[in-house]
């Protein structure tokens, strides 16, 4: 039973060089230890640094005066450079944030402050449809791609060496190659497995390219989180679909509301693939918005451009919350 | 690629079920003795990845496969798609042309538009990685607390839908819009901003800064500062530091920043179209004219062709250099 213990709790770290526990006195003797050990475990043996030369801070006398001069933090122009790139990326949306309160007829003549033409986007018809469309993609595909990426990671560990890095390779793939090419391609391709453009295609191009942003964050966790809590499970008796879906699923949760949020944002959001797969029903927004652009500038333009941006800071902050959750 | 397609086809038996019906009585026991064979607990069956691999299969490396395909077939009489007949008359059109008379002569027209997008995308590369570095090593040096909002608001952009942030500059750069304001203002007249490829790159710019700082920022964010100090101690000046200690930490943030800025750069579409108005033609507006307009499929499979082989070149270079520079950077460190 004691050996069966050991085995736990040892199980994760068993490949892991030896660590030998020992009090130190003095820092020759320390130096020999290291020497010793090295010597008689033939180089693959780690010496843990005391606690207390761990915790040790530099002493003041040591830092030279010119160090302190030199402090990296004025390194000349890093924070102004910093502060500019902030602003070079914050006040153009600030710009079509602030205009959305325009009430006049033009986008760029500010006439004073009105919700008029946010009543007015919620009247229009075509950007409705265009809005219900888009959500009708993006949920469809946000749940597909979140059931395929959670079970492909879990899976992952099983596959063999090769076969997992191509399987990924497979699935990232459609994060580097340009996106104009993977929307003519895709559009060649279901013409040639005889789909017409419409609703199917663009679900699932945009399951296939969501993967990879759900696959992202659950990796990240996966890493994290401690495998003895699975064991745990086992060894209390649960078969391994109960072991999934009480102990793994759970303690993945935010990864994977996390990877969902994101891949409905990206859903939402495409522009280019979707644009060679749709066909007259099934215009989405951004391919709304896009077509209004091009006849040119209208402040209902402003205004759904603010409630996408919205979008984009509430799914930011939300999965930004739970992947630093520290609580497990 | 053999072992993968081995677990597809199945020869390779899940190991698990074996060792499961060996023993079924003493099932605890057996989950210890085969941790390393069986699957382990709290994970699922190799069979679980099948859907992501079919998924990837279907609509990546078949709409790959079929695009290589079809630019090397022939153009049908009217109107798009092809026809199944082999024909490299594609690439032929890439550098040359047959006049009436069918002559063949050079044509440097193509070439000029891949010209126009590698330099566009080679500033915009250059650019994102000169500021992604000062504001990640800016936000590296930062308080943790701080350093989560700053990063939290790099995100925000990059979340944001491509066709609003474009948007966002025509507005600025539009005749009435606060840039010409001002230089009304202050007397220099009003300028044509918009539909230039200077908009077009800020476009660029703008849009791929985000994707230059993450990489950026995990690459600095994981640096030992106290390196930082060493040198100084050692009696490095600040240039030194930077370049020798700094600069090396940042390496693999470099060759991810290029990686992640120069691909869809190279083959942007939204921002030369709505920025760059008529005047900024790049491979990926070519490419996606060839499919509607012009109506070309061969030739527009042919150019994107070309742009999948640039981007596989690019992915091995920085894997390969990745790989380099993380060494490097491990030594520094």
């Amino acid at each position: 039973m004691s050996d069966k213990q050991d085995n736990v709790t040892s199980s994760s770290e068993a490949s892991e060089p030896q660590i030998i526990h020992m009090d130190y006195g003095t820092a020759t003797e320390f130096g020999a230890i290291v020497e010793r050990t090295i010597d008689e475990r033939g180089g693959n043996a780690a010496v843990q640094m005391p606690q207390w030369l761990e915790d040790k801070q530099p002493d003041r006398a040591l830092s030279t005066r010119r160090s302190g001069r030199n402090r990296l933090k004025t390194f000349p122009g890093v924070a102004f450079i910093s502060v500019l790139v902030i602003l070079f990326l914050y006040l153009p949306m600030l710009m079509v944030v602030g205009f959305s309160f325009n009430g006049g007829r033009q986008a760029l003549l500010w006439k004073g402050f009105s919700f008029s033409w946010y009543g007015k986007v919620f009247h229009d018809p075509a950007i409705i449809s265009a809005t219900l469309t888009s959500l009708e993609i993006a949920v469809i595909a946000m749940v597909l791609s979140t059931v395929i990426g959670v079970m492909f990671v879990l899976a992952a560990d099983q596959m063999s060496h090769a076969g997992s890095a191509v399987a990924s390779w497979l699935i990232n793939a459609s994060l580097i190659i340009p996106e104009v090419v993977l929307g003519v391609a895709t559009m060649g391709f279901i013409r040639m497995i005889g789909l017409k453009p419409g609703m199917l295609p663009l679900i699932l191009a945009h399951t296939t390219f969501c993967v990879p942003f759900v696959v992202m964050p659950l990796r990240a966790r996966l890493q994290t989180i401690d495998t003895s809590c699975f064991e745990a499970a086992v060894d209390l008796g649960a078969s391994p679909l109960v072991t999934v879906r009480r102990v793994t699923l759970p303690l993945l949760t935010p990864a994977i509301v996390s990877g969902a949020l994101m891949a409905f944002v990206i859903s939402m959001d495409d522009f280019m693939i979707s644009n060679f797969l749709t066909s007259a029903g099934t215009t989405t927004l951004p391919i709304y918005i896009f077509s209004l652009i091009r006849k040119g500038v209208n402040p209902s333009i402003n205004v759904v451009a603010t409630l996408l941006l919205l979008l984009a800071v509430i799914v930011t902050v939300v999965s930004s919350v739970l992947t630093n959750r520290k609580d497990d | 690629m053999s072992e993968h397609t081995a677990t597809l086809d199945g020869e390779k038996p899940p190991i698990t079920d074996t060792s499961h019906h060996t023993t079924p009585t003493n099932r605890r026991r057996h989950t210890l003795f085969a941790a390393a064979n069986r699957i382990k607990p709290g994970m699922l069956s190799h069979w679980y990845a099948i859907p992501a691999i079919i998924v990837g299969l279907l609509f990546t490396l078949g709409p790959i496969c079929v695009i290589v395909a079809f630019s090397f077939m022939s153009q049908p009489e009217v109107g798009g798609g092809v026809v199944y007949k082999f024909s490299t008359n594609a690439y032929k059109k890439l550098l040359f042309t047959t006049d009436f008379l069918g002559r063949t002569s050079f044509d440097p027209r193509y070439l000029k538009v891949f010209g126009t997008s590698l330099w566009q995308a080679l500033i915009t590369t250059f650019v994102c990685i000169v500021l992604s570095f000062f504001i990640a090593l800016w936000m590296s040096l930062r308080k943790p607390s701080t350093q989560r909002l700053l990063v939290l608001l790099i995100n925000i952009p990059f979340w944001t839908n491509l066709i609003v942030r474009t948007y966002a500059w025509m507005l600025i750069l539009n005749e009435n819009g606060p840039i010409n304001g001002f230089l009304k203002f202050i007397g220099v007249g009003s300028k044509q901003l918009l539909y230039t490829s200077g908009a077009s790159l800020i476009g660029l710019i703008f849009t791929f800064l985000p994707f230059a700082i993450m990489p950026m920022y995990s690459a600095l964010s994981g640096f030992d500062f106290r390196l930082v100090e060493a040198a100084y101690d050692l009696g490095a000046r600040k240039l030194t530091v930077m370049r020798r200690i700094i600069l090396r930490a940042a390496k693999p943030g470099v060759t991810s920043a290029i990686a992640l800025c120069f691909i869809p750069a190279f083959g942007s579409y939204v921002q030369p179209v709505l920025l760059g108005g008529g005047r900024v033609l790049m491979v990926g507006n070519l490419i996606a004219s060839q499919f509607s307009d012009a109506r070309n499929w061969p030739f527009g499979a042919a150019l994107s062709t070309v742009i999948l082989l640039v981007t596989l070149l690019c992915g091995v270079a920085a894997s390969i250099g990745g790989g380099k520079a993380a060494r490097d950077a491990g030594m520094a460190v």
